[in-house]
């Protein structure tokens, strides 16, 4: 028997062009293609399966991410997140997030999506610099990301941007600005990622090749600095490592994977999480991508919480330590070298530990 | 028993990559002793390791018997040699087994150095030599240039040279007939006391040390008990036989027979290559010519990067030591990495050659401090040190001065690289002897060069600097003083025991500052800033700064995003592994040979 998913994440992994960095599962494919007709339909069948099969009862978030939704189309649309409000519960306490991009989202999709449920807006602007989006080899410019930006929030309230930084070419001053753009478009919701260049895609032959300048870590420090510098001082909180909201807009979908909630994606390449109190599998196209035991779960959970802000529970790590004896020592040495810290009965990551996350997060990967 | 007039006992020598395994193979298949389908590549070089590298570490003896075109049955010994000079006298005494030599010549590449110092050690040992070029089917054969070559740089002639292809067989024929008929049949006295050579020796776990032998006068007969002349120790003959490769028992061998000798010794270091075998009562008193112990030249500190792999790596040294009597170890203590072992090593290739199959045969994880050379280190007064680590120099103040081993170099190039060669070679305090003109397309130089400057990549850099042309031989020299100084490495401050080296004065400014520039680009950023300085004494040479991180962490952290997060922290984990902490700095391995990769 598993626990009940609380958290479902639909993939539609079509875009108008691929860009530059992406090494998701996703591709390039004209919007009038009958290959998404088929996958959405496919898609729908495997809404109403898991439904019947009782594994949506539970579900108390949704995310339709890519790929670009957006690029689907409303009538696809429609037919998902009508099939989705037959299958679940899709009350307005369910938080259901649809990612967009600048180039398909319109005023009437907008309004379409949000009367069939979708209250969270997720939109792919990733800079307000043309010069930057040209590099990133985006199909939208600055002006279409503040128009899309405005058109959402004709009906939403809940709106989030994703920004890139660190990207070689984008200067600070062009970071900041964008993170100050966004703000004044009045998005709820920000998230700042540094570029990473991922095998096998074009920034990696570029870099490669030498067209390209590595990312500088330095930079990208730098930059996700100033992101929390602007974004704390007009009240956005940052609750996770990449992520900023004002007060009662985090993401809910989200904080289920860092808080080790078990979950359902449906899709090409969507990953599932099942798990029990002893044993916990994610599962990628019908795959085994992990198979953990407690312990290993425990050591996960740590890690995983260390992303946001509010950290370990002295609980958490209460019933780690019994499975990890190391678990309280480790934690310690982490609070020296100034990674995180103990405060009000939680462990929490500092400044530095965010910025270096990954010794942060291996340093508890390795106690299991 | 064969009658010595049907013997014929044999080498086949070359120049690493002329194709030596390759043809004893063929030879091995066209006797009919291995089926082609049991062939596996390169017989003969049975380690793993060998393979790989294409070279041969141990050397092998196989019997085959050939039925020539006059219709007699022949027995052949194939002694096949080690093929790297850092196993010269392991070479010279198998070539002490044979009446001749098959001279292995690449068709395209001519005579190189190891061609000539292999010829100069069959002429040494009065072998009958048979040319052979080989890999004429390739389109850039020029066997015409390369019989001028021979005759012209290493006055054999080669008119008759075999021409002769290991990869398809053509010239094989041609090869055993010539066997039959140029090399002479072994000589020696069926009637006097046995006297035998062993030429090669390895530890069977299941029946102890087995040497390979050669009888030379009289016979080896099983049950016989028989002392070994430098040792002084007296075994019994409990087997004695042939290999084909397979053993075949046999009760006795005879008169120029090569075979095994099962000795039920429990010691390699008893069965010493190079010794003579005679009975044990009434034996011969003068053992044969060309005895010498094996000394290592290069010394190396291997420490297991988990501490729990002490004893692990100390039993892993006791086996491979079982079959390699050349190596040498003690423990060494390293303020640095902990406990390990200073390991002495015939060359550079021996030692990487251990490295390896002790990391892959006996699953450890080892970290090799830069090999050094052995110093004499004189005190004042007088007395003599043998320093084989750095660590051990002693203080400056009580050094009246030190000796290093010097080699005398031999090393040919086509003319036009002559100016390279002296560039190069002066720049790694070489001293020049001689030159000569082997032929109009190959020059000679002689050299003489310090050890420890030939262990610094100087190969790598003769290579490259002379378009890949250049070979280059080697042999012991002796011990000349030096202005010698030991050069200390400080991470954070502290100095580093494993990465400190001995250096010529005139060289330590430079070499210190290279080296530190080399470990900012190889030491990773910490958490924290991490200075290198280079120093002599108390003295600062040179400086760099590992800049502290700022930033390690991958944003994006959603669903599928998980498991490849996971993949990364075990790459990351698996990592560290290969990284020592010294005290809280991660120093990668690469960071303690980066001495040996420092550009003049």
């Amino acid at each position: 028997m598993h626990d009940p998913y609380r958290a479902l994440y639909l993939h539609l992994p079509f875009c108008v062009k691929r860009c530059s960095y992406c090494d998701f599962a996703t591709a390039a494919v004209p919007a009038e293609s009958p290959q998404i007709d088929e996958y959405v339909e496919d898609l729908c069948l495997q809404i109403r399966r898991k439904s019947k099969e009782g594994e949506l009862g539970g579900i108390s978030t949704v995310y339709l991410g890519g790929g670009t939704p957006s690029h689907v189309g409303m009538p696809r649309l429609s037919m998902l997140l009508y099939t989705l409000g037959l299958s679940m519960r899709l009350e307005p306490d369910v938080e259901c997030t649809m990612e967009a991009n600048p180039e398909s989202l319109t005023s009437s999709m907008v309004r379409d999506i949000w009367a069939l449920g979708v209250n969270r807006l997720s939109i792919g602007v990733q800079s307000f610099d043309d010069h930057v989006l040209g590099i990133l080899g985006r199909a939208h410019d600055a002006q279409g990301a503040k128009r899309a930006i405005a058109c959402a929030r004709e009906r939403f309230e809940n709106v989030s941007v994703d920004l890139m930084c660190g990207i070689p070419g984008q200067s600070t001053e062009s970071f900041e600005d964008s993170v100050k753009t966004a703000i004044d478009c009045g998005v709820s919701h920000v998230s700042v990622y540094p570029l990473t260049i991922e095998p096998h895609t074009p920034f990696d032959a570029m870099v490669l090749s030498g067209q390209l300048a590595e990312p500088d870590d330095d930079v990208e420090a730098e930059h996700m600095q100033a992101a929390e510098r602007i974004l704390s001082r007009v009240g956005y909180k940052r609750y996770e490592v990449a992520s900023y909201a004002k007060p009662g807009f985090e993401c809910r979908h989200n904080i289920a994977y860092w808080t080790g909630v078990p979950y359902l994606g449906l899709g090409r390449s969507a990953a599932s999480m099942t798990q029990n109190a002893e044993r916990r599998m994610r599962i990628q196209d019908g795959k085994v991508t992990d198979d953990l035991d407690a312990g290993e779960m425990a050591a996960e959970d740590m890690m995983l919480s260390m992303r946001m802000s509010r950290g370990i529970s002295d609980d958490l790590v209460q019933r780690a330590a019994q499975l990890l004896p190391k678990t309280s020592e480790t934690l310690d040495a982490l609070a020296e070298q100034g990674l995180c810290e103990h405060v009000d009965g939680r462990w929490r990551p500092t400044e530095r530990g965010w910025l270096c996350g990954n010794q942060l997060y291996g340093a508890l990967f390795d106690l299991a | 028993m064969t009658d010595p007039s049907h013997i014929r006992n044999f080498s086949i020598i070359a120049h690493i990559d002329h194709g030596k395994s390759t043809l004893s193979d063929r030879v091995l298949e066209m006797t009919g002793t291995v089926a082609h389908r049991d062939m596996q590549a390169q017989l003969l070089d049975s380690m793993d390791i060998e393979r790989e590298r294409g070279i041969t570490i141990k050397s092998q003896a196989v019997r085959v018997n050939y039925t020539a075109d006059d219709g007699e049955t022949y027995q052949f010994n194939l002694i096949d040699t080690p093929g790297h000079v850092d196993f010269t006298y392991e070479v010279s005494r198998s070539l002490a087994a044979c009446e001749g030599a098959v001279l292995v010549v690449d068709a395209t590449q001519g005579v190189e150095a190891q061609t000539v110092a292999n010829a100069m050690m069959a002429m040494n040992a009065n072998l009958e030599i048979i040319p052979l070029i080989n890999k004429i089917d390739l389109p850039s054969a020029e066997p015409e240039r390369v019989k001028a070559e021979i005759e012209d740089g290493l006055a054999i002639p080669a008119d008759d040279a075999v021409l002769a292809s290991g990869k398809t067989g053509v010239g094989v024929h041609d090869l055993l007939e010539a066997v039959v008929y140029n090399i002479p049949a072994p000589q020696g006295d069926a009637d006097a006391p046995l006297r035998a050579l062993i030429f090669d020796s390895y530890f069977d776990p299941y029946r102890g040390v087995v040497a390979l032998v050669r009888v030379v006068d009289g016979s080896m007969r099983k049950g016989q008990k028989l002392k070994l002349m430098a040792s002084g120790k007296i075994i019994l003959a409990e087997e004695v036989g042939a290999r084909h490769p397979a053993e075949e028992p046999l009760p006795q061998l005879g008169v120029g027979e090569v075979g095994y000798l099962v000795t039920g010794l429990k010691d390699l270091s008893q069965v010493k290559v190079g010794d003579t075998l005679t009975l044990a009562e009434g034996g011969v008193d003068e053992p044969l010519p060309g005895y010498r112990e094996a000394k290592p030249m290069v010394y190396t500190g291997l420490f297991p990067i988990d501490s729990d792999q002490y004893e692990p790596l100390k039993e892993a040294l006791e086996k491979l030591s079982l079959n390699d009597p050349a190596l040498i170890w003690e423990p060494e203590k390293s303020h640095a990495l902990g406990f390990g072992f200073r390991v002495g090593f015939l060359g550079l290739l021996h030692m990487e050659v251990v490295k390896e199959r002790l990391e892959r045969e006996f699953n450890l994880d080892l970290l090799a401090t830069a090999p050094s050379v052995e110093y004499h280190v004189f005190r004042q007064g007088g007395e003599m040190i043998s320093l084989h680590s750095p660590q051990e120099m002693p203080d400056p103040g009580e050094i009246e001065r030190i000796e290093e081993p010097y080699l005398k170099a031999k090393i040919l190039i086509p003319p036009d690289y002559v100016g390279a060669v002296m560039d190069l070679t002066v720049a790694r305090r070489g001293t020049f002897v001689t030159m000569n003109y082997l032929s109009q397309h190959t020059v000679e130089m002689l050299w003489e060069i310090p050890l420890s400057e030939l262990i610094m990549d100087y190969f790598d850099k003769l290579k490259s600097n002379t378009k890949g042309y250049a070979s280059l031989d080697y042999d012991f020299d002796g011990y000349k003083p030096s202005n010698l100084v030991k050069l200390d490495i400080l991470l954070s401050g502290k100095p580093i025991d494993a990465l400190s080296f001995i250096v010529h004065r005139d060289k330590a400014y430079d070499r210190g500052r290279v080296l530190t520039e080399k470990l900012k680009e190889i030491i990773p950023r910490q958490m924290f800033e991490v200075p290198i300085q280079a120093a002599i004494g108390g003295r600062v040479l040179a400086r760099e700064t590992v800049k502290a991180k700022r930033k390690d962490v991958l944003a994006k952290c959603y669903g599928g995003d998980i498991s490849r997060k996971r993949k990364l922290l075990e790459k990351q984990k698996q990592g560290k592994k290969r990284m020592k902490a010294i005290g809280n700095v991660e120093v990668p391995q690469e960071a303690f040979m980066a001495i040996l990769k420092v550009d003049d």
